[in-house]
């Protein structure tokens, strides 16, 4: 019989090897860093937030229209143009049944002169470098027309260069003004993330921490502020400090930290309980090390996860008040004033509408990615 | 210098469980412990070892009774008075899991008693005392910037036998050290307890349920039921000579390897479960389930004293 040939080798075992970890040493930060990448939609949030930070901060140095230039007789303008080419030039149809010549780049160079009205035959009659032209009004679907034949010039449809996004009904340029409120409503993310994490980590995290009396008289403070609505808020406090953006900010430091405060203290209170602070305590460490070393660390996960969960709605908030009309005042920008305004203008001019409601739709998608990104990155039982 | 570095004196330990109901988890121990000694304290679950040792290490603010630490009185101070004290004694958790912050290198963890206590001033003084802490307990350098989450649990325990030992304490309360552990590593860790003992004459408080690891561990052992202890004498005189029957009964309940052997021996343990500890039995609080119960038994509480010289047991059996 023939012997099997030992295919093994025996290796020496040293205490050394055994004690041995063989996974890569990562700091708890990269190695979050490392999981959220491996998540597309947190990444394709994370850019998106990166680029509207871009278009807020940078954007307004690149056009030259600034939120407030008017120009009345640009109102109204879309962004892609239906023009008639009348053989000199090619005229755009403005809703308020002007003609504006449109150059062969698609920009807007100026408004014919009318020549006379033809009442009768629901016509406008334009000079276009000496050629009459005819706006023919008398259908819903107004045309450029020659007066005499009746004949309807060849149209077709070009981007407006002058004003990317088109402009609003006072002539300005949607696209400035969307860098402006941007501007606003990352400026409201940004303060509410500050006072959630300043505020409510340490306001929640006391609360938790000492536990008792202090804890109920803490929460009910809090379920006081919570029970009267942010809106009312706004309102009381415009009466104080003016109507602005800095009455919106200040209602949400003053009010906007209670859900991140009952976050931490929930995470806190269980936290308290287990080992690892038992452990602190009979070390003899002072309560600041507990709080500050132990038990925030700890729940930094659901800290985070929820302040980029909060800003989604911090936002909605400063655009629901703009649409209200208790936001800016009116030359500044920002989204939800740029909706407001659009209202009225809703059935001719659409894009004034749809251009800054699809920004807060992609701003708050974009945190909602990321917020969800988050927190799976951020808990280490999903470590792979 | 005291002989003794732990006595505890008639300790009670009593929780609120709403308006009326209290549960009596520690009721009037005493014992004391030597220093440089081991005093293993057995008894099944829920029967107040945990809570005795917390209460001794002051995470509880005892009820009644004192507890002197190197002849200090500790009892009632406040945990600011505790603090410069708590240097002498430590303690080692029973879960290597949850008893490590998830968010500290072990480095940190280990230097955490150092900066408390303000032995080193920063984390850069503090390596070392951590790196041949490190070594001490079987681990290397390069496991110092390691998170907790990336050890075994017979590696993590170590971290927390480490940060316990960093400071030199005096005595050492270990909290059911290895019943989270796997058998091969049990032995791993007591084995590192007990070398640490020998070379540095500290004393350990060792909660157990394993009576055979404390037999392994202890110079004397204290057995606890429902709160009280009946029977607190040698480690050898215990497994020789189990005066109280809740001990026979426990001792019966050990598995024995040999399974030619194990056929012979009779079904040992005891019978019935443990009685609330909120309404416990009046008399012997084992009377419920004790196979000699006499009448008096459940009349009258059977008091601490030596039925034989050091050995103590709470029975009217010695009577």
């Amino acid at each position: 019989m023939q012997t099997m040939e030992n295919k093994w080798e025996m290796l020496e075992q040293t205490s050394e090897s055994r004690e041995k970890i063989w996974s890569r040493n990562r700091t708890f930060a990269a190695d979050v860093w490392f999981r959220l990448c491996r998540k597309p939609t947190a990444v394709a949030g994370l850019l998106m937030i990166l680029l509207f930070m871009l278009f807020a901060l940078v954007g307004p140095f690149l056009t030259s229209y600034s939120y407030s230039d008017q120009s009345l007789e640009m109102v109204n303008i879309p962004p892609v143009m239906k023009v008639y080419d009348v053989g000199s030039c090619r005229v755009y149809i403005t809703p308020s049944l002007k003609l504006i010549r449109v150059d062969e780049n698609g920009s807007l160079t100026g408004m014919l002169p009318v020549v006379r009205y033809e009442h009768e035959k629901s016509m406008t009659i334009f000079d276009c470098d000496g050629k009459e032209v005819a706006l023919y009004y008398g259908r819903s679907v107004y045309v450029v027309c020659d007066e005499a034949t009746g004949n309807i010039y060849p149209a077709g449809h070009i981007w407006n260069h002058d004003h990317l996004l088109g402009t609003d009904a006072l002539g300005r340029d949607i696209l400035a003004r969307l860098m402006y409120g941007t501007r606003v409503s990352l400026m409201v993310a940004f303060v509410s993330v500050l006072v959630n994490l300043v505020i409510g980590i340490l306001y929640g995290g006391i609360s938790g921490f000492l536990g008792g009396m202090v804890d109920a008289v803490m929460m009910r403070i809090v379920d006081i502020i919570s029970t009267i609505p942010l809106t009312l808020y706004v309102i009381l406090i415009m009466m104080v400090f003016g109507q602005g953006l800095q009455s919106i900010i200040i209602a949400l430091g003053l009010v906007y930290w209670v859900d991140m405060a009952r976050v931490v203290r929930g995470q806190v209170l269980s936290l308290k309980q287990q080992e690892f602070v038992l452990a602190a305590r009979t070390i003899g460490s002072s309560s600041r090390t507990i709080l500050l070393q132990h038990l925030i660390p700890n729940a930094m996960g659901s800290i985070l996860v929820t302040a980029t969960m909060l800003i989604p709605s911090a936002i909605f908030m400063e655009a629901f008040l703009g649409y209200l009309g208790i936001g800016l005042r009116p030359p500044l920008a920002s989204l939800g004033t740029m909706c407001n305004d659009a209202n009225a203008n809703l059935r001719t001019s659409p894009h004034e509408l749809l251009i800054p409601a699809l920004v807060i739709c992609l701003i708050m998608f974009a945190f909602n990615f990321l917020g969800d990104g988050m927190r799976d990155a951020l808990d280490p039982k999903l470590k792979k | 210098m005291n002989e003794n570095i732990l006595e505890v004196e008639h300790l009670t330990q009593h929780f609120r469980l709403g308006r009326k109901e209290v549960v009596h988890a520690v009721d009037d121990v005493s014992f004391c412990i030597r220093r440089g000694q081991t005093l293993g304290l057995v008894g099944e679950s829920g029967c107040g070892k945990s809570s005795c040792a917390r209460s001794i290490i002051r995470v509880y603010d005892p009820t009644g009774g004192t507890i002197l630490l190197d002849g200090t009185d500790i009892t009632h101070m406040s945990q600011k008075q505790l603090q410069p004290l708590r240097r002498k004694m430590q303690m080692v958790f029973q879960d290597p899991y949850s008893s490590l912050n998830a968010r500290m290198t072990v480095r940190d963890i280990i230097a955490e008693p150092l900066l408390a206590h303000h032995v080193v001033k920063n984390r850069e003084q503090a390596n070392s005392f951590v790196y041949p802490m490190l070594e001490r307990v079987g681990l290397t350098r390069e496991h110092a910037d390691r998170y907790a989450h990336e050890f075994s649990g017979g590696q993590r325990q170590r971290v927390g036998i480490a940060r316990a030992l960093v400071l030199q304490p005096e005595l050492v309360i270990c909290d059911e050290p290895i019943s989270a552990l796997d058998v091969s590593i049990q032995a791993q860790v007591v084995n590192l307890l007990r070398d640490y003992q020998q070379e540095k004459g500290l004393a350990y408080l060792f909660i157990a349920h394993d009576l055979s690891m404390v037999r392994y561990v202890s110079d004397v052992v204290g057995v606890m039921y429902l709160g009280q202890l009946v029977e607190l004498c040698g480690a050898e005189e215990i497994y020789s000579h189990p005066l109280h029957p809740y001990t026979q009964g426990l001792l019966s309940a050990i598995p024995v390897a040999n399974p030619a052997l194990a056929r012979q021996k009779k079904s040992g343990g005891v019978a019935g479960d443990l009685p609330s500890p909120v309404t416990p039995p009046a008399g012997c609080r084992f009377h419920t389930r004790c196979p000699f119960a006499k009448p008096i038994c459940s009349q009258e509480a059977p008091c601490m004293k030596e039925a034989a010289p050091g050995h103590s047991v709470a029975c009217h059996l010695y009577d």
